[in-house]
């Protein structure tokens, strides 16, 4: 069941801060949260958090598409690097 | 560029009686793999590949000069490359995984960070994973044109412009 619209998305408070501090600075950083379970909301969109996996921090460019999902789903917990072959890396 | 040949699948045993063998495919798009033909195995062994099914993890498929079953079991576990060259030109700011790994990463000021050891991608953008040597752990940079403003396959190098940590308070 999915949660109620009058409660809002989940955000922990500290990375709204983090976010709105991070936006104010203006510098190109990584903000280090360690909160999987929060929500991305669309304040967010540009900034680079870097998600915490129970291991490292991994970066996580937050772009339009990822509004509404959580951190956790872009900084799994386990790595499988697979073969290089082929595969394409763009930059962005 | 640092490699000739980049491996593009293996050899996981024989598929069925006839000499055909069951061929796992690491390519981006699996049935891709016969593009990039001929294959070659660690000895430097030219084969070509013809995909007969699609199987569970792979393909069936046959390969020049396996003719029994006997031949096909002989070579499981082989590792099988293509030429770097059959690979197509990509656009700007697009690069093969393959070109990228060894690539030596200096910063901004021309200190060496380590090398690419992989290029990861979670859903939010690629990601090189750079190891030095003295380094404990891995270094990931957002593959961006602020964190990566150089790629210079040519001579082998990325200069990378890492972005601060901000306090690391929870």
């Amino acid at each position: 069941m999915s949660r109620s619209v009058w409660k809002g998305p989940f955000v922990d408070a500290y990375v709204l801060k983090k976010a709105e501090k991070s936006k104010e600075g203006g510098r190109n950083e990584v903000i280090k949260i360690w909160s999987r379970r929060s929500t991305i909301l669309p304040q967010f969109v540009g900034l680079t958090f870097g998600v915490y996996n129970g291991q490292k921090h991994i970066p996580v460019n937050v772009s339009e598409d990822m509004i509404g999902q959580k951190f956790g789903e872009y900084s799994p917990t386990r790595t499988y690097y697979g073969h290089a072959a082929d595969k394409k890396a763009k930059r962005k | 560029m640092s490699n000739d040949r980049i491996v593009v699948g293996a050899i996981a045993g024989s598929f069925g009686v006839k000499g055909e063998v069951r061929l796992k495919s690491f390519c981006a798009n699996p049935e891709d793999i016969t593009i990039y033909a001929p294959l070659y195995d660690d000895a430097g062994k030219e084969y070509s590949v013809k995909i007969t099914r699609p199987i569970k993890g792979g393909f069936a498929a046959r390969l020049s000069g396996i003719r029994f079953k006997d031949e096909a079991d002989a070579l499981r576990g082989t590792k099988l490359s293509a030429d770097r060259e059959l690979l197509p030109a990509l656009p700007d700011d697009e690069f093969y995984h393959a070109d990228l790994i060894g690539l030596e990463v200096l910063d901004t000021g021309g200190a060496k960070l380590g090398k690419v050891a992989a290029v990861l991608n979670h859903g939010a953008g690629d990601i090189l994973e750079i190891r030095g040597p003295g380094q404990k752990g891995s270094l990931l940079l957002p593959f961006t044109k602020e964190a990566a403003p150089t790629v210079d396959l040519g001579v082998g190098r990325i200069i990378a412009d890492p972005p601060d940590d901000d306090e690391a308070d929870g």
